[in-house]
């Protein structure tokens, strides 16, 4: 018994020892973002991995013990996360992650979003009323983002404020200088017309000046019925595209299908860290998604 | 540029004080520094360009930066709507279809409470229930589901929830009060549109007439460890079937634990166990023979009851993607052990019951918008009375039958928000065998719920 007292006792001061700033990423981008942000001054986890569905994930047992140790929370806000964030919030009965607190950090709270619907109806599909939040597959939403979460770090870690603020700059010195070789690198993607299977590449195809042809998916988050596609294929006798994208997450199914009847070309891009086996970090992750699509563009 | 001539001449400077100097070697050394100064202009030289082009760079990234417009300032709208909480709406419609009367159904050594019953046949409008929550300010949590059912032709209002929560008390404490679905079992917590089948478990049904509510407290801890512990318990005011009477301080309690992770990226799972105590006062069994004429009195139970429940969840996706296929399997045993005292108008005797049983249900949802599944249910009850009179007024009466019953289910997901279903049952819970058709619509409407494990 008093082994065991003294065990927990030995844990709990563990525990206080411990000042690492913990962090719980919804997705995969945000705790890579936080790694670079934090460096060692924090432990960083990953609710999801770049192979799941961010919308549909499980609030599981293994969430609500993660959360509840929580120092900060990490996510991309905007509705992506509702189906089970705000469970892990209540559950988790941690103060320091509710909503509003210094420990809930929603990366699109920082950024404006684009493709606000104007009508909120869901025969619509799957819509997000705040606007599109997938944000990451920009580099530069990213950046605005990165440097919000730098000042929160900031923040609650005062002691190490200089060492967050070090790590900023250099973060953004290396984002800027990856970012403006990505922009040479896919200078001649520009005006690449492209298909998406589902509307999550609002902001790359902006970034990179890339044209949106058509979408699979008549109406986000439905799975498209042949009628749909058989629109489509007419539709891209039309104005024909080169490419038709999907995220690694998503079935290839309707892509193989398009690609099968019109012959264009088909890839899955990463989407997020993890979403390949190349794209480790969020460095490599831009560098695959240009190689890609430069790549299959040819 | 300046500045690199006097760097030169001291090295220099240090290299022909420090080392004895000879003639031939000099002119080498010479040659050497001249080379090194050559180097180092020409890193220089890279240096600045480098600096020059970053900066320019960097200028670029920084309108583009610029650019991103940052979060809109709230609008400022004075009207009081915008708080309102969120609210949605689940409606069903069933069709059913049995081949025995549903009036006459019972499970054998289980006496069923008013709403355990089978729903009618051929059309009927399911239980329709509007769900309010909101954060209530920065301490709390509230939620209201109230229900709407056709009961004997009155359309019937039942507040199934309704309670305040703390939002993040502290170290993991939740403190929650009002009326909620007892933590005894997985699928209890669960509401009722939440479920795989269209009807609850035979177990469910018999023991609580389908779900058990609690009015009163419930304190859960989630402990600081990497894995998965929650311990918690409740109190309440004892009045909910199986617990009966108007008790003054604390009619029930009850104490769980619950653990739970993950193996891999594709595997989680979870187990629960829980026990729950009450003194039921005049618990009145559904059945009852009039003797001789007349309106037909119950049989009461006074004593002590108590519950223990296992549950076990478990749940497949591969690479944890739970929108394209996923599987899940629940089970869950629960055992009731009364001990006290039958009574029926005149007549006493000492009881001692207990009822056990359980279900495994396995769902599998192959795509996106279609799910199957089965489920087995078992039962079974042990009485011992005084008096065995009394047990057979009671319906208690089941001489070593087991029920079960055996489902299928197929489900189709237009969207997540809708549900159409087709239940088939085979169904064993009394010694007429019976098979059972349901096909049912749930739809929910508004505020986009989250679904826990």
């Amino acid at each position: 018994m008093k082994q065991l007292f003294m065990g927990l006792l030995l844990f709990f001061i563990s525990m206080a020892v411990q000042a690492e700033i913990n962090i719980f990423a919804c997705e995969p981008e945000w705790e890579a973002l936080s790694q670079e942000l934090g460096g060692d001054k924090v432990t960083t986890y990953s609710a999801t991995t770049g192979l799941q569905d961010p919308h549909y994930i499980q609030a599981r047992p293994s969430l609500i013990a993660k959360s509840r140790r929580a120092d900060l929370l990490v996510c991309t806000g905007a509705e992506l996360e509702t189906g089970w964030l705000p469970l892990l919030q209540r559950k988790s009965g941690n103060r320091a992650i509710q909503n509003g607190a210094p420990g809930a950090f929603m990366a699109t709270d920082y950024v404006q979003l684009t493709g606000i619907p104007s009508q909120l109806d869901r025969s619509q599909g799957h819509i997000h009323a705040a606007g599109n939040p997938h944000i990451q597959t920009s580099p530069i939403m990213l950046l605005t983002v990165a440097k919000a979460l730098s000042e929160r770090l900031q923040q609650l870690d005062q002691n190490n404020q200089a060492y967050y603020q070090q790590r900023w700059t250099d973060f953004e010195q290396r984002w800027q200088a990856a970012t403006l070789r990505w922009q040479q690198q896919a200078e001649s993607l520009k005006g690449l017309p492209i298909v998406i299977q589902h509307n999550n590449w609002d902001y790359l195809i902006d970034w990179l000046g890339l044209e949106k042809v058509a979408t699979l998916e008549a109406k986000p988050g439905v799975p498209p019925t042949v009628n749909d596609l058989n629109n489509i294929v007419k539709q891209l006798k039309l104005t024909p595209a080169k490419v038709v994208i999907h995220a690694a997450y998503q079935s290839p199914r309707a892509s193989r299908w398009l690609t099968e009847k019109t012959g264009i070309a088909k890839v899955a891009l990463p989407f997020t860290i993890g979403g390949n086996t190349s794209s480790t970090d969020l460095f490599k992750l831009f560098d695959n998604t240009i190689e890609l699509l430069l790549d299959k563009s040819k | 540029m300046n500045s690199k001539t006097p760097l030169a001449a001291m090295i220099s400077f240090a290299l022909f004080s420090t080392v004895p100097v000879y003639a031939d070697d000099l002119s080498d050394l010479k040659a050497e520094i001249m080379q090194m100064r050559d180097n180092y202009e020409q890193r220089i030289a890279q240096l600045e360009q480098r600096i020059q082009q970053t900066e320019t760079n960097t200028q670029q990234v920084q309108q583009q930066v610029a650019q991103v417009k940052s979060a809109p300032a709230p609008t400022s709208i004075q009207s009081n709507n915008r708080f309102n909480p969120a609210i949605s709406a689940v409606l069903n419609g069933q069709f059913s279809d049995y081949s025995n009367d549903p009036d006459d159904y019972e499970i054998s050594g289980f006496s069923l409470g008013e709403e355990a019953g089978l729903a009618r046949e051929g059309f009927s409008l399911g239980e329709s229930e509007i769900i309010l929550s909101a954060n209530i300010d920065q301490l709390l949590y509230g939620q209201a589901t109230i229900a709407l059912h056709d009961h004997e032709g009155e359309t019937e209002l039942e507040v199934e929830e309704a309670f305040i929560e703390t939002l993040g008390l502290s170290n993991g404490m939740t403190l929650r009060a009002g009326r909620f679905f007892s933590p005894i079992g997985y699928l209890n917590e669960k509401h009722l549109h939440a479920w795989n089948f269209a009807d609850a478990p035979l177990i469910y049904r018999g023991l609580f007439g389908n779900q058990l509510s609690t009015d009163g407290l419930k304190l859960s801890y989630v402990l600081p460890t990497e894995q998965y512990i929650e311990i918690g318990g409740t109190v309440g005011n004892g009045d909910q079937h199986p617990g009966s009477g108007e008790h003054n301080g604390v009619g029930d309690w009850l104490a769980f634990a619950k653990t739970g992770g993950d193996i891999g990226t594709n595997h989680n799972w979870q187990l629960g166990l829980s026990h729950w105590q009450a003194s039921p006062d005049d618990r009145k069994y559904s059945g009852g023979h009039a003797h001789g004429g007349g309106e037909a009195e119950s049989v009461a139970f006074n004593g002590d009851t108590d519950i223990t429940n296992l549950s076990f969840v478990y749940k497949w996706a591969p690479q944890g993607n739970f929108k394209q296929q996923n599987f899940t399997l629940v089970s869950e045993y629960f055992y009731l052990h009364d001990d006290g005292k039958l009574s029926h108008e005149n007549e006493l005797a000492t009881y001692d019951g207990k009822q056990y049983g359980g279900f495994v249900e396995g769902i599998y949802q192959f795509s996106p918008q279609w799910k199957t599944g089965l489920r087995y249910d078992w039962l079974g009850s042990k009485h011992r009375a005084s008096d065995g009179e009394l047990l057979e007024d009671a319906d208690l009466d089941a001489s070593g039958f087991h029920p079960q019953r055996y489902s299928m289910v197929l489900d189709w997901l237009p969207s997540e928000f809708s549900r159409v279903r087709a239940q088939i049952n085979h169904d064993r819970s009394s010694r007429d065998d019976d098979t059972q058709l349901m096909l049912q619509y749930t739809i929910s409407i508004g505020a986009h719920g989250a679904h826990s494990f």
